[in-house]
Formats: C-alpha cells, sequence, structure tokens
C-alpha cells in the first residue's frame, strides 16, 4: 500500500458557515496505480491532489503514507516526505523563466543536496531520456507548450519519485502534444511510477487503472 | 472630474494606511530637513545684503610683501587710512572706520568687561543700522556720545529709559564719563558689523599712542568705504599705488604694499583674506548643508517613485479594468498625479511643522538663532517644494502604470507584475550610496573627534580652573600675583600661576623679527610666571624653570620649546643670549599643544619680562585682549567647594571686582565646536537617510516579493525551504548593496580626507571604518528585506501557483 486516506474532511468558513472542500474521502492507493480524478469544476480535484501531495493540510482524518501518518507529522518531516517521494507536474508547467531547461531540472536535488557531479549525472540522464539533450541550453519561453511540459515531467521525475501528482497536465497542450505527454505517462506507469492525474477529458482519464470521479467534496 | 481624481486619490490612501504613512513620513522628513537647512543657506548668503549701498560699500585691505615667509594680508589697515583715502580720492563719498577695543563699563554698581566698537560719526550714513530712539540723524556726533543696542540698554538700565543717562568707559586708568544718545536695534545676525555699544572714534589720541596713530604698518582699524554711484571700484583700487608712494616716503620699496577693495557683501564668504573683526565662514560648510538638504529631500522622492512602482504590481489591474472600461491614458496619468498631489500636500504641510517643532534643535546644531518666518519666500519656497516634489515623485508611477496594455494586464498570470528593473535599481542604489558616505562620515568624524579630545596634549588639562582678571597694566599683573599668593595657602589648591594667556586662548602672542642672518622669522610669545610649567605639569628637557625670585630671571630669562631650537637652528641652547632680544635662554620645555588641533606646534617663547620681546620684535599679533589669567591647578575633586574657595580669596584682595572662571577641559572642548557641531549633522542626516532609504528597501523588497511569487511556489514544491528561499531573496539585495558600497567608498574617502586636511593631526580614514560600514549596511538590509522574504516564504504554494 503506497497510501491510505480515511474520513478526510476539510473546510473553510465562509460567511459563518461552513463549506466543505472535502468530504469523507477514503481512498486507498496501491503503488503501481494510475488513478485519475475526474469531476466538475470546483468539485475539489485539485484539492484532493494538494492534500495528497501534502502541500494543503485537511482538517479531519488520517493520512498514511508508507508507513509514516502524514496527519501526525510536523511540517518539517512532512516537507521532506514529499520532496523524497513525490513529483510534481501542473497545467501551467511552472518552469521558472529565467533558467535553462538544464537549470530548471537541476533545481529540485540542490533543495534536497545532491552533490554536484552526481547531479550532472542525473541530469544527463533525464536530458538523455527525454530526448531533449539539444535543448538543455534554452530557456523555458523558447520552447513549445508540449516541450515545456515534458521538461515539467523530466523536473518532477528527476529526484525518483514513488508518486507523481499531475494536475490537469495536458489542459494547456494540443490533442497531438496531448497524446505524447499521455502515452510518456503509460510508459512511465509501467516502469513503476504511481500516477494521479486530475483531467477534464474522458480520453485522458481512460488511460488510467481507475477513475475517482468527485462532487462537491465527495467521492462518487 | 478633478474632484473625482482627488475623492479616489484619497480613498487608495485611506485603503493603504501604510504605503500612505511611510510614503508620507518620508517625505515630510524630507521636507523639514529641506526647509530648515534653507533656512540656514539663505543666512549664510544674505550676510550684509540689508545696506541699501551694499554694492557700494567696500572694505580696504592691504598685503604687504618684504619677501620670503615675511609677508602679510591683513583687512584691518592703518588708522589714518580713510582719511588719506577721501583726501586724495573724489570718488569716494564716504567713509568710516570700526575699531574693536575692551573696557571696564560701569553704570553705578553693575560693571562688566565690554567688547566696544568706536566707529566715526559717518559710520550711520553708511551702513543701514536702525536707529529705534533718541538722535537718529547723528547720534555720535559728539565725543561722549555712546550708542547702545537694545539688549545691551536693558542690560544696563532695564526698564528705566536709557537715554541722556551716563555710563562711564574705562581708558587705561582714566574713567570718562559717556552720555547714551541714541538706542540702536541689535544688528541683524547676517551682518560683518556686530556691535553692543558705539562710540565716537573722532579723538583717535584716546585710543591710540602717537607712534600707532601715524604708522602705516599698524593695522588695529577696518577701513569701510562707500563709493559714489557708477563708480568702479578696479579703477580706483588702479590709482591707489601713487598715493602709497606719496605717503609712505622714506619707507617705500618697489612692489612690497598694495591697497585692495573687498566688496562688502563678499566679506562673510572670502576664506582667501583672512577674517577682520567679526569671524568670517567658509562657504563650504553651507554647501555640503545645502546638498546633505537637498540629498534627503531627494531620497524621499526616490522612495516615493519605489514604492509606487512597488505596489504598481496590485494597481495594475486596477488600471487594466479602467482601460478597458474606456478611460484614456491621459485620465489615468491625471489620477496618479492627484494622488501624488495629495499625498504631497499632505507630506509637505507635516514637513513644515515639523521645521517649526525642530527650529530649535536645528539652531543648537547649528549654532545660529533662526527663525522660520512665513514671509513671502517662505510661502515661495514651499510651492516650489510641494510642485517639485509632485513632479518627482509622480512622474514614473504615472507614465509607467498609465502605460499598461488593459489586455496583457487582465490576462497576466497571477505573479508577474511589472518588473522595476534598471530604474527601480539604480534609485536604491543611489539613495545606499547617499546614506553609505554620510554613514563612513559619522564613523570617521566621530574618530577623529574621539582623537581630539584624547589626545595628549603634552600638559595636564583636568581639574584646572582658569580666572581672568579683566583688567590690564601693572595693576592687573600685581592684583594676579598676590591671588596667586593667596591660593597658594590654600589646601584645595594644588598649585597656581599668572600667565599673560592661558591655554583657553587658542592664539598666543604671534612676534616676528628679522634675526642676524636677516632672516624673518616669527614665533609664538607668552609672558609666564615661575609657577606655570608646575602648574601645568609641562616638563623640561633641557636646562631648568624660572626660579622663583630670581631677579636676573625676571629680567631677562626666557624659556622656549624643543620646536623653536630646531627650527631656529640653536645647538647648544642653554645660556645662549638669543638674538636682538638680549635674552637669555634658560631652559628647553618639551614641546605642548597650546593651540588647538588645527594646528601644529609653533616655536614658543615664555618670559617674565614682556619688555625685550615687545621693543625688538617688528610684528607682534594677538586675537585675545592682553590681561592676565590666572591657572588654578585643584588638589580635590570637589569642584564647588574649591570655586567657592577660589571666589573667596578673590573677594578678599579685590571685593569690587567681578569673579568668572572656567574648567579648562569644558573650555578647550569648545574649541572643537564646529567639529562637533558637524558630527551631530551628519549624525542625524546619516540616521534620516538610512530611514528614508531602508523605506525604499522596503518597497523595493516588497515589488521583488510580489513579482516572484509564483517562483517562490514553484521552489518549495520543488523541496525549497524557508531558509533557501530568504537566502535567495535577500542575496538579489545584498548586490544592490555591494554596488552601493563599491560606488560610495571612494566618494566616503574622498570627502573625509578633505576634511581630515583641516587637521594638523588626524586619525587618517582606517580601513576597518569601510569593513563596519560595510556590515551595519548589509545587517539593515538584511532585516528590512526579512520583513518581506519570511513572509514570501511562508506562503503556502497551493495559493501562489493557483491558476484558476
Amino acid at each position: 500500500m503506497l497510501l491510505q486516506l480515511k474520513n478526510i474532511f476539510k473546510w473553510v468558513n465562509s460567511g459563518g458557515q461552513r463549506v466543505f472542500l472535502l468530504k469523507d474521502i477514503n481512498l486507498d492507493i496501491e503503488e503501481g496505480e494510475f488513478i485519475s480524478v475526474m469531476g466538475p469544476s470546483g468539485s475539489g480535484k485539485s484539492t484532493l491532489l494538494n492534500v495528497i501531495g501534502m502541500l494543503d493540510n485537511f482538517d479531519e482524518g488520517e493520512y498514511q503514507f508508507l508507513d509514516e501518518s502524514v496527519h501526525a507529522l510536523k511540517e518539517k518531516k512532512r516537507a521532506n516526505l514529499y520532496k523524497e517521494y513525490i513529483g510534481f507536474v501542473f497545467q501551467s508547467y511552472h518552469l521558472l523563466d529565467d533558467l535553462t531547461v538544464k537549470e530548471n531540472l537541476e533545481m529540485p536535488l540542490l533543495y534536497k543536496k545532491v552533490k554536484g557531479s552526481e547531479r550532472k549525472a542525473m541530469v544527463a540522464d533525464m536530458l538523455d531520456r527525454f530526448n531533449i539533450v539539444g535543448k538543455k541550453d534554452l530557456f523555458p519561453s523558447q520552447l513549445s507548450g508540449g516541450q515545456q511540459q515534458l521538461v515539467g515531467v523530466a523536473r518532477a521525475l528527476i529526484s525518483n519519485p514513488k508518486l507523481i501528482l499531475a494536475d490537469e497536465p495536458t489542459g494547456n497542450l494540443n490533442s497531438q502534444q496531448s497524446e505524447e505527454i499521455m502515452d510518456l505517462f503509460k510508459q512511465l506507469n509501467e516502469e513503476g511510477v504511481t500516477i494521479i492525474q486530475v483531467t477534464h477529458s474522458e480520453q485522458n482519464a481512460a488511460y488510467g487503472s481507475r477513475i475517482i470521479n468527485l462532487l462537491d467534496g465527495r467521492m462518487i | 472630474m478633478f474632484s473625482s481624481y482627488l475623492k479616489i486619490a484619497w480613498r487608495n490612501i485611506v485603503k493603504n494606511k501604510g504605503y500612505a504613512a511611510i510614503n508620507i513620513a518620508g517625505l515630510a522628513v524630507g521636507v523639514c530637513c529641506f526647509i530648515l537647512i534653507a533656512l540656514f543657506v539663505k543666512h549664510e548668503f544674505s550676510y550684509d545684503k540689508f545696506h541699501a549701498n551694499a554694492d557700494r560699500i567696500y572694505r580696504v585691505w592691504q598685503y604687504e610683501n618684504y619677501g620670503p615667509k615675511e609677508d602679510f594680508l591683513n583687512t584691518t589697515t592703518p588708522v589714518s587710512m580713510v582719511n588719506v583715502l577721501r583726501e586724495n580720492f573724489p570718488e569716494i563719498e564716504n567713509g568710516s572706520r570700526v575699531f574693536r577695543f575692551n573696557s571696564l563699563v560701569k553704570r553705578n554698581e553693575s560693571e562688566f568687561n565690554e567688547s566696544i566698537r568706536a566707529v566715526d560719526p559717518s559710520f550711520f550714513e553708511i551702513f543701514d543700522f536702525d536707529i529705534v530712539a533718541g538722535n537718529s540723524e547723528k547720534p555720535l556726533a559728539t565725543a561722549n556720545a555712546i550708542v547702545l543696542t537694545q539688549s545691551a540698554a536693558t542690560k544696563y538700565f532695564g526698564n528705566e529709559d536709557p537715554l541722556g543717562k551716563s555710563l562711564s568707559l574705562e581708558f587705561n586708568d582714566e574713567v570718562r564719563v559717556y552720555e547714551v544718545s541714541a538706542i540702536a536695534a541689535d544688528p541683524p545676525q547676517a551682518s560683518s558689523i556686530q556691535f553692543q555699544l558705539l562710540v565716537s572714534l573722532a579723538n583717535e589720541a584716546l585710543f591710540f599712542g602717537e607712534r600707532i596713530r601715524t604708522s602705516w604698518f599698524n593695522v588695529p582699524v577696518e577701513s569701510y568705504l562707500l563709493l559714489g554711484p557708477e563708480m568702479s571700484a578696479t579703477q580706483l583700487e588702479a590709482k591707489f599705488p601713487a598715493t602709497i608712494k606719496q605717503y609712505l616716503g622714506d619707507n617705500y620699496e618697489e612692489d612690497t604694499f598694495f591697497l585692495h577693495l573687498q566688496p562688502m557683501t563678499a566679506i562673510h564668504h572670502d576664506t582667501s583674506l583672512p577674517a577682520g573683526i567679526e569671524p568670517i565662514s567658509n562657504p563650504r560648510y553651507a554647501y555640503v548643508l545645502a546638498t546633505i538638504g537637498f540629498l534627503v529631500l531627494l531620497l524621499a522622492c526616490i522612495n516615493f517613485v519605489t514604492l509606487a512602482v512597488g505596489r504598481s504590481f496590485s494597481r495594475a489591474t486596477e488600471v487594466g479594468v479602467r482601460k478597458a472600461l474606456g478611460a484614456f491614458r491621459k485620465q489615468i496619468v491625471h489620477q496618479f498625479w492627484g494622488e501624488a498631489l495629495l499625498i504631497t500636500l499632505m507630506a509637505v504641510t507635516f514637513g513644515v511643522l515639523l521645521a517649526f517643532l525642530f527650529q530649535d534643535t536645528f539652531n543648537s546644531l547649528t549654532g545660529k538663532e533662526l527663525l522660520i518666518t512665513l514671509d513671502l519666500s517662505f510661502w515661495v519656497i514651499t510651492l516650489i517644494l510641494v510642485v517639485f516634489i509632485a513632479l518627482i515623485a509622480g512622474i514614473y508611477p504615472s507614465i509607467v502604470l498609465s502605460r499598461f496594455n488593459p489586455i496583457q494586464v487582465l490576462r497576466r498570470k497571477k505573479g508577474k507584475g511589472a518588473s522595476m528593473g534598471f530604474l527601480g535599481k539604480s534609485l536604491v542604489i543611489t539613495q545606499f550610496v547617499a546614506s553609505i558616505v554620510m554613514l563612513i562620515g559619522t564613523l570617521v568624524i566621530g574618530r577623529q573627534i574621539d582623537y581630539l579630545v584624547t589626545k595628549d596634549l603634552g600638559y595636564k588639562q583636568d581639574a584646572i580652573v582658569v580666572v581672568p582678571t579683566n583688567m590690564s597694566g601693572e595693576e592687573a599683573d600685581e592684583f594676579a600675583d598676590l591671588y596667586v599668593a593667596e591660593l597658594k595657602k590654600q589646601p584645595l589648591v594644588s598649585d597656581a600661576s599668572r600667565s599673560l594667556y592661558s591655554f583657553m586662548e587658542n592664539g598666543w602672542v604671534d612676534a616676528g623679527f628679522t634675526d642676524a642672518t636677516n632672516t624673518y622669522r616669527e614665533f609664538a610669545f607668552n609672558l609666564i610666571d615661575p609657577n606655570f610649567l608646575k602648574t601645568h605639569g609641562i616638563p623640561i628637557v633641557e636646562g631648568r624653570d624660572f626660579i622663583s625670585g630670581s631677579e636676573s630671571d625676571a629680567q631677562n630669562g626666557v624659556l622656549v620649546n624643543e620646536t623653536f631650537v630646531k627650527e631656529f637652528g640653536l645647538e647648544n641652547p642653554i645660556g645662549v643670549t638669543y638674538d636682538k632680544f638680549n635674552v637669555k635662554i634658560l631652559g628647553v620645555v618639551k614641546d605642548f599643544n597650546f593651540l588647538s588641533l588645527n594646528n601644529t606646534i609653533d616655536p614658543l617663547l615664555m618670559a617674565i619680562n614682556p619688555t625685550p620681546i615687545l621693543t625688538h620684535a617688528e610684528n607682534l599679533e594677538t586675537q585675545y585682549t592682553a590681561q592676565p589669567r590666572v591657572s588654578v591647578k585643584l588638589n580635590t575633586e570637589d569642584l564647588s567647594s574649591s570655586i567657592s574657595t577660589l571666589k573667596s580669596s578673590w573677594e578678599k584682595i579685590n571685593p569690587t571686582q567681578e569673579f568668572e572662571y572656567s574648567f579648562l577641559d569644558e573650555a578647550l572642548m569648545v574649541q572643537y565646536q564646529n567639529e562637533l557641531r558637524s558630527k551631530s549633522i551628519v549624525n542625524i542626516a546619516s540616521i534620516l537617510s538610512f530611514f528614508i532609504a531602508c523605506m525604499g528597501l522596503f518597497g523595493l523588497a516588497t515589488l521583488n516579493v510580489a513579482r516572484r511569487t509564483a517562483e517562490i511556489g514553484i521552489r518549495k514544491v520543488m523541496g525549497a525551504g524557508v531558509m533557501n528561499i530568504v537566502g535567495m531573496i535577500s542575496l538579489d539585495f545584498i548586490k544592490l548593496v555591494l554596488i552601493a558600497l563599491l560606488l560610495a567608498f571612494p566618494i566616503a574617502w574622498w570627502a573625509m580626507d578633505q576634511w581630515l586636511q583641516s587637521f594638523a593631526y588626524s586619525t587618517g580614514i582606517s580601513w576597518w571604518i569601510f569593513v563596519i560600514a560595510g556590515i551595519i549596511v548589509i545587517g539593515i538590509t538584511l532585516i528590512t528585506v526579512s520583513f518581506q522574504s519570511i513572509r514570501a516564504s511562508l506562503i503556502n504554494p497551493v495559493i501562489s501557483l493557483r491558476t484558476e
């Protein structure tokens, strides 16, 4: 078992009323799964993803990740945990404009205090694997959307995570670019990486092994 | 339309109280500095302009050159100068001399030692000093007329009407009675002629001996000339040499004696000529102050710009919406001008209030008594300030912000504000360069003053009380000797001594003579008694001290200092009968600083008997009245009982004479008053400029963090910790500060080197001062930036990365 959510609730207080963002979420995810989270806008997809990614807190319930109880962990430990095991891919790529492709890939390693020579090897490896060696010195603005997302995925993978969280990874891409990225996810999944993606597209959802539907913060 | 701009501007100010407060506070401080300094500068450059004929009044100065090191530059002239020139040159319409002398002034029981001016009866025809009561036509027409200022009148007569009442003045041993003929207003501070009591100089014999009256080489008086309308001073100067030749007669030598005219209004700031009766001022002081005032104001304006641009990020959407709804660019520009104007008006109002509040503080800093008057020039300056600040402060925000393209702005992803770019960075660097220069100034000046105050002067200055006799002539010497003898009996007194000048006078007698080898030499000279060295703890390096009671020592014995021996090339000085003075050198004292540390140690000769020096020296100059002073070395820490002992001993000998005293160490501090003033001014200026620069920095940090919100979010998701983020943001600013430091160091070094050159003894500028300045500045930067960077590093990336 990779992670387990038990009776997760998350809410905000608005105008004296409690508005639930997540309501009684129970979810078990095994290693090697490829899960698609679907639902209309505002149904809590991204919130769920952020909770799983430990970027956001929840108000009630229990969260086990590997053998750790996330809800009981201190901020710093939690940060170390997601740094170690989780990679993120975003809809708008979120590459740093001032850094080249190579430097963007290297950034997470810097924060993990990986040694210089090792960093170089890992970046070279990743460039090679994604066939973007020729683009390593380009800035994000010099790449197409598909290529930028390719770099985004490579960056998420570079520290060898067990889990990739992708929030509408193809939302800004055309259909051909989408397909390439989804194929890449499938391939990664086959290599053993667990993937959770948020998507609006039935077509993309079909790549996954399981679909979770959300409505008003509740799993249906 | 305009009122709607003001309304929006007002709402914006209310909505962003913190931002508005920083802006208004910064600008108000700048405005306050500017107004106060403008007041000072205006005063400095208004000297002597109040005379209606100011542009026609000239002071005569003379230059005599008899060979190397034997030249004399004086703004005082021989007694007969004015009369001679008036007789010879019809283009001179009028003239008056001004002579300063000291006298004991008595009225009934009260008596004061006063510095009095004797002037020609034509004085009030030339100069526009107001007569407020009495004979305003010819107040000095009679020989026994005396004119008092209002404050002098109050001092002697209180509430009585002083006109027609009498005062007695003491001339050597003769007492003369004067009658108050008129009351004058106190002379303006910005006047190169100052007076409290005025008497007529018509009876020259009263003031000068026969020899001085007729000599062309004694220069006791200032000579002022009023030229006729349209008369050229240069043309007149050209005619002087012939007259000089005629009057000098047998004493005339080619190219040795020159006469010139100095415009009245140039007197106060012309440091190429020596001061006459009143001190002059180096205009550099005014320029430096003016620069500081302008800089502080400019720094505050720059702040307005940085802060406004810093906020442009949050204002951009507003501009976008307004434009999308049909606002023209011009209207947006107007709106921002409106805001700038409103803030400026508030800031100037506060600034003026602050200036009123702090004018006393400022006066104590500058040593003036200036008051802000709400006259036309004040309102003009204020109006110019408002326009200037609103222009400078409003120009950048209004132009840049109004230029935003609505489509770009509205579509812009969150977290991408306008970058401040090169301009913003340059502005902040400019602010820091100014602040750092002032900081280094503070450090160097502080260290130099510490050095001056703690340096070993070669004599003991603590626990010494100086008591002036306020008497002259033999009577004074006898009195002082009696007093010294009386004091020596007191257990609280360890030693006492009489000398013509004490260490309180920053200038003893300057004597000049031509020695046997026909070289012109100058030395300082003082009359002392055999107790002087002991009282002040000055060691003898060779020979012996004066022996008390020795007839020959008292006749022709002298002591000299080491510099005297060295500079005048004496090989075995002890026992030598020195040159034409016919005095015998008894001992050589170790060099000590008898002048303030702005001066090096000159050759010094000290004697008991003044006659040999006075009769054989060719030139004698004194700055202070020649009245013996008694220096008392105390045995005790108990100052108040010592002073009462000194006082009771004094009254035992002369009950009528007023007892005055000063502590030497305190009086010596007064010598460095200008330096202490510069120190406080630079201290305050550097604190203010840092305060303002930090607000600018804060604005830039806010902008920077806002612009990088998304980046910070990404980095956090990628695993960056709080310290990584704080470090990253701080580094950006450290870079700016390092550039500022690099630019500021040479400027500061140059400026402080200039300043230190006015001291004969200086600490120099050590490298560690720059290191300390660097550490302080970087520390301040880190603290200021940390408010923003820590906040940014704690933002949950989920919020900063939300795209929908």
